[in-house]
């Protein structure tokens, strides 16, 4: 019987396959350490920035004033931040939320990209009710330092003995807290002017007509919260 | 051989050249001082409007045209619809012509036809878009979206920009298309948008029952110094500068107090003459408040703000012609109260002589009636300007009587065509000697919607 056309075609597949395979190995270049090459020149890496200062999102605002309220839901933090004294410190956050940059979808209203008069106003208004806040809850009500939502330290109990090595740790804390990295990082007249801006607080507040609610040391840390909180970098990156 | 005769003819023709090249004809200077207490306000009616109830009114079914007529339209609220005949047994209206004029408008067009001596109207503009967001900044820009990004300053911008920056509040934006893009502007102008205006007030509205004002100010003050060390850390600087400028001005926002002068209740106390409970437009009211309230003042540039919502694809159009008249009504009373109040700069002149009005839409809607019983988008357009440095009682551009597009009005330097918004709004800002190719890359002037002496 003669074999067929394809298992003729199917035995010279598989010796030319195993021709191939039979082949020699694949050569070894062996590694040899060269001379480095010639410099003809240097060209100095440019790694400055290439655009400006942007304005974090509204939406990463809104996330990060949630979180240091304490990681509430946004009506929560309404709620605390109006307290009992309804709309003194806080009024809602309808009132906010186009000065703050927020896109509105039901009028193509873009997402805004930059800082305003107004919206640094709206800053300074919700810096203020957190940070007043956070005095009432952190420095006056004294919880364990793990449940202070941004003053983790204790106030020194007299007043008027704090120098700026124990301001400048304290400072330190708030620091990290709001611009996310150590003070001594910072330029070098910073403490010192938040030191400065502290000590006005204290020595004003002494001497208002009428009081306030709160004592000189919280007024002049409630300052220093509200100068970080909105703090230029804390709202560009 | 070059003769003196020649060498003089050259020097000479040179010069010439040379005066006649020079974009700005006034300096900066002058363009400041010729516009000191100027006021604008800039009005969005917001979703696209129905020019054929207005501006370029249609009681005609002719081509594809379908007017506005009893079947689609209620017109027991509006008070200039009078009963035309139609065919098929429905009334469409009559068109108006108002006294002494040679304007011809719609029933929508409400209080302008006691005013058609002020007004200028623009017909045929050419909007290449029936998208909201490209149409609504195509208005407010003179340019396209690019991939849905603005691409160029919005007019209120370009006006602060000259004319605004010492002002307290540059340009107060509620709910306008507004944009700050571009190089030559001033991080004094970004539009201080909002959402509505009592916002204002509940922003600047700072107890004292944990600290008091200087308090806060010496805290804005360090920020100033921390923003401008910032800006000299920085290789760009601008806007950390910017920040330092805006710094500075929310001391003079909260040292000015008008907080409670620009609350809701308080604006409406202050003018009563305005009508806050209208069935589309009361919200609007209160903007048109505000901006009267913030001229007087002097605390102010421009005043944008959008109006009503005009988005009218099904059985909503019934009733576009009584908002349109709500929107026009609006815009008249604004004016009389103007006309009633001495600017508070000029002595012996009164704020209306020197505030200039803008009002447009993102496009038209279609000459057809859809089977929902609405129009939807259509690239064509109207604009209103009230301005003294504007032609009045005059119509300008056309659309063609069988499909309402736009139609071509006169050569321009890239030939024959309709006018387009960016014609508008170079020849708006030139209008107080702004060179517009500072701010937009096209439009040209149109001279002949100016007043002589202000095109001179």
């Amino acid at each position: 019987m003669r074999p067929s056309r394809g298992f003729l075609v199917a035995s010279l597949f598989a010796a030319s396959l195993s021709a191939g395979c039979a082949a020699r190995l694949p050569e070894h270049v062996q590694a040899v350490s060269l001379p480095s090459p010639e410099v003809l020149g240097v060209t100095a890496e440019d790694s400055a920035p290439k655009a400006d200062l942007r304005m974090i999102p509204p939406e990463a605002y809104m996330r990060t004033y949630l979180q240091l309220f304490g990681g509430l839901a946004p009506l929560d933090a309404q709620k605390l931040a109006r307290g009992k004294e309804g709309a003194q410190l806080f009024d809602n956050w309808d009132a906010y939320v186009s000065a703050l940059g927020f896109a509105d979808y039901r009028t193509d209203i873009p997402r805004l990209t930059q800082t305003n008069a107004l919206m640094v106003a709206t800053f300074e208004r919700l810096g203020v009710a957190l940070c007043d806040r956070a005095v009432e809850h952190d420095l006056r009500a004294k919880p364990p330092m793990r449940e202070r939502a941004i003053f983790a330290f204790d106030v020194l109990p007299a007043p008027g003995v704090m120098d700026e090595g124990a301001f400048g740790a304290r400072f330190d804390v708030l620091h990290r807290t709001f611009l996310g990295y150590p003070r001594r990082l910072a330029p070098a007249a910073r403490t010192t002017r938040f030191f400065q801006l502290y000590r006005d607080i204290v020595g004003m507040h002494r001497t208002a007509d009428p009081k306030s609610r709160f004592t000189p040391e919280e007024a002049g840390w409630a300052a220093v919260c509200y100068g970080l909180v909105r703090h230029p970098e804390f709202h560009l990156y | 051989m070059t003769t003196r005769r020649t060498f003089l003819k050259v020097l000479g023709t040179g010069a010439a050249a040379a005066m006649v090249g020079l974009p700005p004809l006034r300096s900066i200077a002058d363009i400041g001082q010729a516009n000191d207490g100027e006021f604008f306000l800039f009005i969005h009616a917001a979703g696209g409007w129905d020019v054929t109830l207005w501006a370029d009114p249609r009681n005609e079914a002719r081509g594809i045209l379908h007017p506005a007529s009893t079947e689609n339209t209620d017109p027991s609220q509006v008070r200039l619809w009078r009963d035309a005949p139609l065919e098929g047994g429905a009334k469409t209206f009559e068109l108006i012509r108002p006294p002494g004029s040679s304007l011809v408008l719609g029933p929508g067009a409400g209080g302008l036809v006691d005013i058609v001596d002020r007004i200028t109207i623009v017909n045929g503009l050419a909007m290449n878009t029936v998208a909201h967001p490209d149409g609504a900044t195509f208005s407010a820009t003179g340019r396209h979206l690019q991939g849905g990004r603005v691409a160029s300053p919005s007019v209120d911008t370009m006006i602060s920009n000259e004319l605004g920056k010492e002002q307290l509040f540059p340009t107060v934006s509620v709910r306008f298309p507004s944009a700050y893009v571009g190089d030559n502007l001033d991080r004094r102008v970004v539009p201080l948008t909002i959402g509505d205006v009592g916002s204002i007030s509940r922003t600047l509205s700072r107890t004292q029952l944990y600290d008091a004002n200087p308090e806060r100010d010496r805290v804005t003050a360090l920020l100033s110094l921390e923003a401008e060390d910032l800006a000299r850390r920085s290789t760009y600087h601008d806007v950390a500068d910017g920040m330092r400028l805006q710094y500075a001005s929310l001391q003079r926002m909260l040292a000015s107090n008008l907080g409670d002068v620009f609350s809701a209740e308080g604006l409406k106390t202050a003018h009563p003459e305005l009508t806050y409970k209208t069935r589309f437009l009361g919200a609007a009211a209160l903007d048109a408040a505000f901006a009267i309230e913030a001229m007087k003042r002097n605390v102010v540039r421009c005043v944008s703000f959008a109006a009503g919502n005009f988005d009218t694809h099904a059985g909503n159009y019934k009733t576009h012609a009584h908002a349109q008249q709500e929107l026009f009504d609006l815009v008249t009373a604004t004016l009389r109260s103007l006309d009633a109040i001495p600017h508070p700069t000029k002595a012996g002149a009164k704020l209306s002589e020197h505030t200039h009005i803008l009002v447009v839409s993102e496009f038209c809607r279609t000459p057809q009636i859809n089977l929902g019983n609405g129009r939807d988008h259509y690239p064509n357009n109207s604009a209103l300007v009230i301005s003294p440095r504007f032609k009045p009682n005059f119509v300008f551009g056309a659309t063609d009587a069988d499909q309402l597009l736009p139609r071509p009005v006169k050569r321009f330097i890239d030939g024959e065509r309709a006018i387009a918004p960016p014609d508008l709004l170079a020849t708006f800002v030139s209008a107080f000697g702004i060179d517009p190719r500072k701010y937009m890359r096209d439009g040209e002037i149109v001279p002949e919607l100016l007043r002589a002496a202000a095109a001179a």
